[in-house]
């Protein structure tokens, strides 16, 4: 038996990050702004953006992908309120989306008409973490039924995050949940979170948040 | 779950590079896993050896390695070039 070793030492994500360049590169061309939501099963991804799209659908073109296990659930929510495209990927046992997922995506929405593009992953803090998406940024959301110390189990979701959406501050009397340990945790891991506080059932936050928003698409189309 | 969309790339990326009749050529397999990557070494190495026990692999053994960092790379591929092709 001759045995040869070859070195390789190539990143597995090498493919994946390929595509995610391309996806960044086809996206910005477009002047599209384009967050990543990931977020624990059920943390309010889908909530946050039906009330996104029925809020400020008139005032800008947002288009969505939405990413499932199984089911267009989350698609067939989004489009009550939306006639504009609601892409939906089911992965079919797959824990999070891929760049390659998007790229194809992409190829259903009309990005010279669209100023915002939300990638709703699938829910899971900690698979989705490692897969870049080619998005501007990731926009972690964790409600206060959660626990505060979501931050430091899940580090890898947190670090990967630019913004944070504490969700479901309706229910913050009714639960054991410090905001300040919360955004205290999330700071140990990623001192550079920026947070935004929304219950999207009760209205709470939401005009901080649309306000984010538009500044992140007049700085896209400044820029 | 995701050491088995790890794994499946990982097994991709040696078909890459060998191309597919030189894969039952492939005796072991090197991968190096930072503690920070995100990824459960045990597991991935669980998923690499269904995959690697299965056509067109013929039984290559997973090295899963750690280190410090948050590195997920293939290190290596030890190939027989005595052992026949299929």
């Amino acid at each position: 038996m001759t045995v040869r070793t070859i070195e390789i030492r190539e990143p597995v994500m090498a493919k994946n990050d390929a595509l995610a360049a391309d996806v960044r590169r086809r996206l910005q061309a477009a002047g599209v702004r384009t967050f990543n939501l990931i977020s624990s099963p059920g943390a309010g991804k889908t909530a946050l953006l039906e009330r996104t799209l029925a809020d400020l659908g008139d005032d800008m073109r947002i288009a969505v992908v939405t990413g499932d296990v199984q089911t267009q659930n989350d698609a067939d929510r989004l489009a009550r309120y939306t006639d504009r495209l609601v892409q939906a990927v089911v992965t079919n046992g797959a824990c999070h989306l891929d760049a390659r997922q998007v790229l194809t995506a992409l190829d259903a929405i009309d990005l010279g008409d669209t100023d915002l593009l939300f990638i709703e992953n699938v829910g899971n803090l900690v698979c989705p973490a490692s897969w870049d998406l080619g998005e501007d940024a990731t926009v972690v959301l964790f409600s206060v039924t959660e626990g505060e110390d979501k931050p430091v189990k899940y580090p890898k979701a947190f670090r990967r995050a630019r913004y944070a959406v504490i969700s479901k501050l309706d229910l913050l009397p009714h639960v054991p949940f410090s905001l300040e340990r919360a955004i205290h945790f999330a700071q140990q891991v990623n001192p550079e979170l920026q947070f935004l506080l929304t219950s999207s059932l009760q209205s709470e936050g939401l005009e901080e948040w649309y306000g984010f928003l538009r500044a992140q698409r007049h700085g896209r189309r400044a820029a | 779950m995701h050491e088995l969309s790890v794994a499946l790339e990982v097994c991709r990326m040696a078909e890459e590079r060998l191309g597919r009749d030189a894969l039952p050529r492939v005796v072991a397999v090197g991968v190096e896993v930072g503690d920070d990557a995100g990824i459960e070494a045990g597991n991935l190495e669980f998923c690499l050896a269904a995959l690697l026990g299965a056509p067109p692999f013929r039984g290559a053994i997973p090295r899963v390695t750690r280190q410090s960092g948050d590195a997920l790379r293939l290190a290596y591929l030890e190939v027989d070039d005595d052992r026949p092709h299929d």
